[in-house]
């Protein structure tokens, strides 16, 4: 085949060259003619043609010269080139130019058939090639058809050439057309010039045409070796067969491709430092800038993350796993910015050829990745500091671990650089496989050698100690891993081996620091762990945070790093086997936007959004209910159960309007909603009616306002200021302090006692009893007089004593006040009690008793206490510590030694203390 | 380790450096006294290819089509000794 293809080329040559003769001998008559007439001319006018060579700007003048000839060019070259596609009209072309005369010489029209005919070949292959792109062998064999063709279609191009140099020459001799104002040529001179300038610009489209051709071709040619190539990458399982002539063509394609890159490179550096230079130096200085931005200042401003410190004897686990993730995550992070930012500003500045670009791109990406797994095994094994490594390994060990872990990444670094240049060169594909084939058998020796590494160390074995073998598991391992590698690149599974070879290496690499950073999170995590931290003590200085405040900090940081952990990494791990940036990016967005399970559908945003919205109702509505509360209804002087009253709707009102407007937010529909609370109301009606009860109650005590917030209340046994009123419940704070939650629909339904509910005014009673040596009037009267005489006491209502009861040996007299303000009845009454006691002993009024000084039953005492009038000023239920406290001054006011209620206890212990102090205050004794 | 690094680096580039000096092209040399720049179009490039006044390139190992100063194209083998004369690029 490639004889064939090299056959019509040196055919084309011999025509050329065949019919160029008769060309040249026609044209070596005429240049005689035309040297006679210039020389004519020039003798003529001698300084003008002194000017014209003399003009040392060659330039203008060649450029005037193409600048027509390119112009004129265009249309005539129109003909040639369309009978060159169409060769059905190429036929009457060739008599109509014999016709007219020789002025398309055949040598041109050889050539512009050939190219014709290649044009039509390189079609019937591009079908070929798409028809095959599966097929690695045809593929191969088209591959050497479409480079013979090339080859071809350049020889077509090069046979054209002696005409060239003939028209050139013959052009030169007659020299230029004669400028204004001087003598015209002879007609026949301006006839061969505008000849030649023709044929001139026929052949220039000609090779045009040709190298459009050859683009194509070579094109074809390089898609062909990326499809290729991309079966190799990506056909795991292929056996390619490894022979000595694979190594043979390898090596002279690497000869090749070396000696192209470097070519290429060199040009480039030239002609961006001739030609672009500005940019070229802008863009590097900017690299430079971006340099010391992300890697200079990334070091400093995380130093004390990123950095060992040397003063720490002993770092602890955690401080060790944090420095090793951060010193690997931020330097590679920055070091990666760093190469985008000089990649874009060199493609910015424009500075970068299309040959060149992916060469850069490709060294830059290496780099960043060499560096990064480097930086991961010094973080880990940490060679120069033993303090600092992660894993239990000797000085020796880790230096040598380091080796081998950073050779492995070179070398596979290496593979895919020169991967990516072969790529870029459009090189053989057997140079990639040799490549990745050497490349796999080199990091399988590695890894096998690194299984004599003796790195481990016993328990109590100091660093520098000589380390010992691997457990037997691990280094059989290694051996496996490394005897797999070569054997699969030996027997011909050069992609297989390439591929796990990168696979331990960078893989591994980035599931080390996930693993790294997942310990670092989960050590964050711990309680007491985060205060250790720097972060943890400065923001304890700075914002005096409590043990606990960091803790939740501290959970909150952790879980941070493992969401970091995993944004960062997966998608890193998947982009390294091959899934594309925009499978991640819709896979992620589908993530968030929508979870299909069956039929229903969440959208993690939409969650976000309502939560949103409903966080910000919440926050409206509190800002609402606080600002009418405080200016609107403060000044208004509203009362303030019903302030109370008017907040709490407001807040239920927009809590619900927030809580609607957050479900539609996160596009829930609000229809299905009526669905849920059908089955709901039947529920309501079985299982949920208290709470609904409930609810609806609170309601109703809002708007009917029965009792309000500070009310002093009775209900049942009961009794207690109003705390709060909730949605399902009212708290009720006792004397004692002690709360009560009491469902609102008790509230609405059994009877509710409110001391306070329009007014504060109450009536309070004071027993007192005297004996019957008494005066009854004089004792109305002192109670009377006592009771006025007291500030707390209204006036109107006016006090009242009544003479209620004759008993035993006694008269029981009753005094009632009524005080402004309930809540200070106690006080009164204590007030009053002492004025009534230090009046009677004044006036010598006694009290019933004589004291007892024998012991009495405490059943007796009960009994004769069941018939004392209690004191009924004190409201039902109080607390027992006022009951005593009250009861207490009753007994002092009736001296007698018996006359203290028991308690509920009705303990005799406490019967016989209440006696002694009973005794020691009664005045008669 | 670092002298692992360099050594390893070292060997890469004098590996290449030799093989670079292996190569054969065509040369042009720019006979003008002015820069000349070539349009030159290989493989699927097309590529500016600048030659200061007396300066020899090497370009196109395996063929290529120049486009010279004066707007002519032609085509070369590779194998070439090409002169840039006056904006005219001459084949000898």
């Amino acid at each position: 085949m490639r004889s064939v293809g090299k056959l019509p080329a040196i055919l084309v040559c011999l025509l050329a060259l065949a019919v160029g003769g008769p060309v040249m001998a026609q044209k070596a008559a005429q240049p005689a003619q035309a040297t006679t007439q210039g020389a004519g001319q020039k003798s003529a006018q001698p300084a003008q043609s002194a000017q014209t060579p003399s003009q040392p700007a060659g330039k203008p003048a060649s450029e005037e010269n193409a600048q027509p000839a390119a112009t004129e060019a265009t249309p005539d070259a129109a003909a040639p080139a369309a009978t060159a596609t169409q060769p059905a009209q190429n036929a009457p072309a060739p008599a109509q130019d014999a016709a007219q005369a020789d002025a398309t010489p055949p040598a041109e029209n050889q050539a512009s058939e050939q190219l014709a005919k290649a044009g039509e070949d390189l079609k019937k292959l591009t079908d070929q090639v798409t028809k095959t792109k599966d097929d690695d062998t045809a593929l191969a064999e088209l591959k050497v058809q479409v480079d013979a063709l090339a080859k071809q279609i350049i020889g077509v191009s090069v046979s054209t050439r002696p005409r060239l140099d003939e028209i050139k020459a013959r052009l030169t001799e007659l020299g230029d057309p004669p400028g204004e104002g001087q003598p015209a040529e002879a007609d026949i001179v301006t006839a061969e010039r505008k000849r030649l300038m023709a044929e001139r610009g026929a052949i220039n489209a000609l090779t045009g045409e040709a190298e459009g051709l050859s683009i194509q071709a070579t094109k074809l040619s390089n898609t062909i070796t990326a499809t290729r190539r991309a079966l190799f990458s990506n056909t795991l399982l292929k056996n390619t067969e490894v022979s000595t002539g694979m190594f043979d063509d390898a090596l002279t394609a690497t000869a090749d491709e070396t000696r192209v890159l470097s070519r290429s490179v060199g040009s480039w550096l030239s002609f961006a430092w001739n030609y672009k230079r500005v940019p070229l130096l802008t863009a590097l200085f900017l690299s430079l800038l971006a340099a010391l931005v992300f890697l200079s200042g990334s070091r400093r401003l995380f130093r004390p993350l990123i950095e060992h410190d040397i003063t720490d004897e002993e770092p602890s686990y955690f401080r060790r796993l944090s420095v090793a993730f951060w010193s690997t995550l931020i330097p590679t992070i920055a070091s990666a910015a760093f190469a985008i930012s000089s990649f874009l500003f060199l493609r910015g500045f424009k500075v970068l050829r299309s040959d060149i670009a992916p060469i850069i791109a490709i060294t830059l990406g290496v780099a960043v990745v060499v560096f990064f797994v480097t930086r991961l095994a010094q973080a880990v094994l940490s060679p120069r500091d033993a303090r600092w490594r992660l894993v239990r390994v000797s000085d020796r060990g880790a230096r040598m671990l380091m080796i081998a872990i950073f050779a492995m990444a070179l070398v596979n670094g290496l593979d895919y650089l020169f991967g990516g240049v072969s790529e870029a060169l459009g090189s053989p594909v057997v140079l990639t496989v040799v490549k990745s084939y050497i490349a796999s058998i080199v990091i399988g020796l590695i890894i096998m050698a690194s299984a004599w590494i003796k790195p481990t160390l016993r328990k109590d074995d100091s660093f520098d100690a000589h380390g010992h073998a691997w457990p037997r598991v691990v280094s059989f391992a290694l051996l496996a891993t490394g005897a797999l590698l070569i054997i699969a690149a030996v027997s011909g599974y050069v992609g297989l081996a390439r591929f796990i070879a990168t696979q331990i290496i960078i893989t591994g690499a980035i599931l080390v620091t996930m693993y790294i950073g997942i310990l670092t999170g989960r050590a964050v995590a711990k309680q007491g762990a985060f205060a250790e931290t720097a972060a943890g003590r400065y923001l304890e200085r700075r914002y005096n945070l409590e043990q606990v405040a960091l803790d939740q900090i501290g959970l909150a940081a952790g879980l941070s790093i493992y969401a970091l952990v995993v944004m960062f990494f997966i998608p890193l791990i998947l982009l390294q086997w091959g899934f594309q940036v925009a499978d991640i990016e819709s896979w992620a967005y589908r993530m968030v936007t929508e979870i299909k399970i069956g039929s229903i559908t969440i959208s993690l945003v939409g969650i976000l959004a309502g939560i949103l919205f409903f966080a910000l109702g919440y926050a409206v509505t509190r800002f609402v209910q606080r600002w009418i509360d405080g200016n609107i209804m403060a000044r208004s002087r509203v009362d303030a159960g019903v302030r109370n009253s008017i907040r709490t709707g407001i807040g239920y009102t927009g809590v619900g309007l927030a809580g609607l407007i957050g479900l539609s937010a996160a596009g829930i529909d609000l229809s299905n909603l009526a669905l849920v609370a059908g089955a709901l109301s039947l529920g309501v009606g079985f299982g949920l009616q208290n709470i609904v009860s409930n609810f609806v109650s609170g309601l109703i005590l809002l708007v009917e306002r029965p009792f309000k917030v500070g009310d002093w209340i009775v209900s049942g046994t009961t009794e207690g200021f109003v705390k709060r009123i909730s949605v399902r419940a009212t708290e009720i704070e006792t004397f004692q302090h002690q709360s009560i939650m009491m469902p609102n629909s008790l509230l609405i339904n059994a009877s509710v006692g409110n001391w306070t509910h329009r007014n504060k005014l109450g009536r309070s009673e004071i027993a007192v009893t005297v004996t019957y040596a008494s005066d009854p009037r004089r004792i109305m009267e002192l109670l009377s007089e006592i009771a006025a005489a007291h500030p707390m006491v209204l006036k109107n209502p006016s006090p009242s004593v009544g003479f209620t009861a004759f008993g035993d040996e006694r008269l029981t007299f009753e005094l009632r006040i009524y005080v402004a303000d309930v809540l200070t009845g106690g006080g009164v009454r204590n007030d009053l009690r002492i004025s009534i006691y230090e009046r009677f002993r004044d006036e010598g009024i006694g009290a019933p008793f004589p004291v007892k000084i024998e012991d009495v039953p405490v059943e007796d005492q009960t009994g004769i206490e069941s018939h004392q009038p209690e004191k009924v000023g004190e409201p039902k239920g109080a607390t027992s510590a006022e009951a005593r406290a009250a009861g207490k001054s009753a007994a002092s006011d009736r001296k007698t030694a018996v006359a203290a209620p028991l308690d509920e206890e009705r303990d005799t212990e406490e019967a016989g203390n209440r006696r002694a102090a009973s005794r020691r205050a009664n005045p008669n004794r | 380790m670092k002298k692992f690094v360099i050594a390893l680096l070292s060997g890469v580039m004098v590996t290449g450096v030799l093989a670079a000096e292996a190569a054969s092209a065509a040369t042009v040399t720019n006979k003008d006294s002015e820069t000349a720049v070539l349009i030159v179009v290989e493989g699927e490039s097309r590529v500016e290819v600048a030659i200061a006044s007396g300066a020899t390139e090497m370009i196109c190992p395996s063929g290529c089509f120049v486009t010279a100063p004066s707007g002519d194209r032609i085509g070369l083998q590779g194998d070439e000794n090409v002169e840039i004369v006056n904006g005219n690029v001459v084949v000898k």
